[in-house]
């Protein structure tokens, strides 16, 4: 509610409750910033909450590590690297995107989503073959590397229009969401926050350790390959929606844990969604300071609020919650 | 009848490198399988094998009519369940939730406990003693209580094989021998059959219906009475004057 209030227009809350339950409002133009403007923010940033904490989960559970995320390991650089290819690449043969804007829209979301599931399976192909999960971090940090000088190749060589619509992409704020595409987005989040939520026991048993998973029939493998397609589903779509948003898929697993003393998924994932929700409603709060006539980026909020808070968890406890 | 357990020809190791050979042994009945051996000859490794951890090299293990490697992760966790020497990953849960991780095999996809499920749960920790901290924190317990919830989970499980893997390293005089009684009780009254790594030869000599031997790359299998009368397990050990009682 209080993300709907704030923006540079102000409307008091009496009105946007009348407007949220279908009445006139007193303004006409009140209507449509609040319905076609703000809403679509607020549900952008309900998804895009819940989906990075879910998959900030899926990842720390599946590295055994607490720094993992969506975004340290190279899955958003991928994402990054798949849109700049589909936008930029496209324009260099000669293809115009403005022709078709289902085609643009679609086809940005797909090509995130392809980039992630690329990086996550090199990344997977590399656990195969090392044991060690710190390498398999660095090796992440490598890729997502790689993967931003790609990006730099694309916009040295592109067009200054297609260059300028993605810079805009890596800005991307959740107002850029349309009220079309957060169907779409809804869809792929809700799919993948169900099976995230459907491979619990799954990962409870993967906290054991490999050995003792498979001694209790968990397949390990079909686990893995699980977290994997969940997790480039919502970080992939995400960050093709709304672009890079950091340290929300990092801190709420730990927060999650801190407040249920417990490593259980069954909860930790409703639990996850919840708080990425709430703090990324926060986050976009604080991006629309009241009164400000311009919006912050999202990202920098996050990382500003973001890491203050890890900062104090760790000073507080002296240590973070145990991951498993 | 079926033997519970049958291992023919079988080599195990690591990437080719055999570590025992030619292993072939039947186990027809239930009983308690003690497994001695010095460090390094492939005790852990044939545990592993067993319960395909690991590949083995050559050769078949049966249990019961079905090829250990035709069975699934599912079936495979209904017909034995496994405590091995390195301690699970976890540590933010309470010895009770460690303990009902014994029942995944039998628990839908949302791992809801049945009244049979909490039965065994409960039941599994007063065999073992552990009721007491059932909602402690193990990251709380001694290495020694942490070896009792371990074996507590893989009773839990309540399959027909346990394979243990040095149990009772971290326990101490008294509650090493209460373990081989506890394990030689699951074997007469719930027909289990029990094969466990120790270097406790005494109580090994004492509890266990069959000696598995390993030594110098071969697996002997007797009864503890011809170990004993025969010398060999003095001969493994270099020499060692042992005192049986």
């Amino acid at each position: 509610m209080a993300d709907l209030a704030l923006g540079s227009v102000h409307i008091p809350l009496a009105s946007i409750v009348d407007i949220l339950l279908g009445n006139e409002a007193e303004k006409e133009s009140w209507n449509i910033i609040l319905l076609s403007s703000r809403l679509p923010r607020a549900l952008a940033a309900i998804l895009a909450g819940s989906a990075l904490a879910v998959s900030g989960l899926q990842m720390q559970t599946l590295f055994r590590n607490p720094l993992a995320g969506p975004y340290i390991l190279g899955i958003s650089s991928g994402a990054g690297l798949g849109v700049a290819v589909f936008i930029m690449g496209f324009s260099v043969l000669g293809i115009s995107l403005s022709s078709s804007v289902w085609f643009a829209n679609y086809g940005i979301v797909i090509s995130a989503i392809l980039g992630a599931v690329l990086v996550l399976l090199l990344l997977m192909a590399a656990i195969a073959k090392l044991k060690d999960i710190m390498t398999v971090l660095i090796l992440g940090i490598m890729i997502g590397s790689i993967a931003t000088a790609f990006i730099s190749i694309l916009e040295y060589f592109s067009q200054e229009d297609s260059l300028k619509s993605f810079v805009l992409w890596t800005m991307g704020d959740l107002s850029s969401v349309a009220p079309a595409s957060l169907k779409m987005l809804f869809c792929i989040v809700m799919i993948g926050l169900v099976a995230a939520f459907a491979i619990s026991k799954q990962l409870n048993a993967y906290l054991l350790g490999e050995d003792y998973a498979q001694s209790l029939g968990t397949n390990v493998n079909v686990t893995r390959y699980l977290v994997i397609l969940v997790t480039a589903l919502l970080a992939g779509s995400i960050t093709a929606f709304c672009g890079p948003i950091g340290f929300v898929g990092i801190i709420t697993p730990h927060i999650a844990r801190m407040f249920l003393k417990s490593a259980n998924h069954f909860y930790l994932v409703p639990l996850c969604v919840l708080l990425g929700i709430n703090i990324m409603l926060l986050a976009d709060i604080i991006a629309q300071l009241p009164g400000s006539d311009k919006t912050f980026p999202i990202n920098a909020v996050t990382s500003l609020i973001g890491i203050p808070f890890i900062f104090w968890i760790i000073f507080r406890n002296k240590k973070i919650a145990a991951l498993n | 009848m079926k033997n519970i357990l049958s291992i023919s020809s079988l080599s195990i190791g690591y990437d080719k490198n055999n570590v025992l050979s030619n292993i072939s042994v039947d186990v027809d009945k239930p009983k308690l399988i003690t497994l001695i051996g010095r460090n390094g000859q492939g005790k852990s490794t044939l545990l592993k094998t067993l319960t395909g951890l690991i590949p083995a090299i050559n050769g078949e293990i049966f249990f019961g009519e079905k090829i250990n490697k035709e069975l699934s992760h599912k079936e495979k966790s209904k017909l034995f369940s496994v405590v091995l020497t390195s301690p699970p990953a976890i540590n933010n849960i309470t010895v009770k939730d460690f303990v009902a991780y014994g029942r995944y095999p039998y628990t839908n996809w949302l791992a809801v406990k049945k009244e049979e499920d909490n039965w065994q749960i409960n039941q599994a920790m007063e065999l073992c003693g552990i009721t007491n901290f059932a909602a402690t924190n193990i990251a709380n317990l001694s290495d020694g209580e942490r070896q009792k919830v371990a074996l507590a989970r893989a009773i839990a499980q309540n399959t027909p094989i346990i394979f243990l893997d040095e149990p009772t390293s971290h326990l101490d005089l008294v509650n090493q021998s209460e373990l081989f009684d506890l394990l030689h009780q699951l074997v007469e009254k719930q027909q289990k059959t029990i094969i466990i790594s120790s270097h406790q030869l005494n109580l090994a000599l004492n509890y266990a219906d069959e000696i598995w031997l390993i030594s110098n790359g071969e697996l002997e299998a007797n009864t503890p009475d011809f170990f004993m009368k025969s010398g060999k397990i003095e001969a493994l050990f270099g020499g060692l004057k042992l005192k049986y009682f």
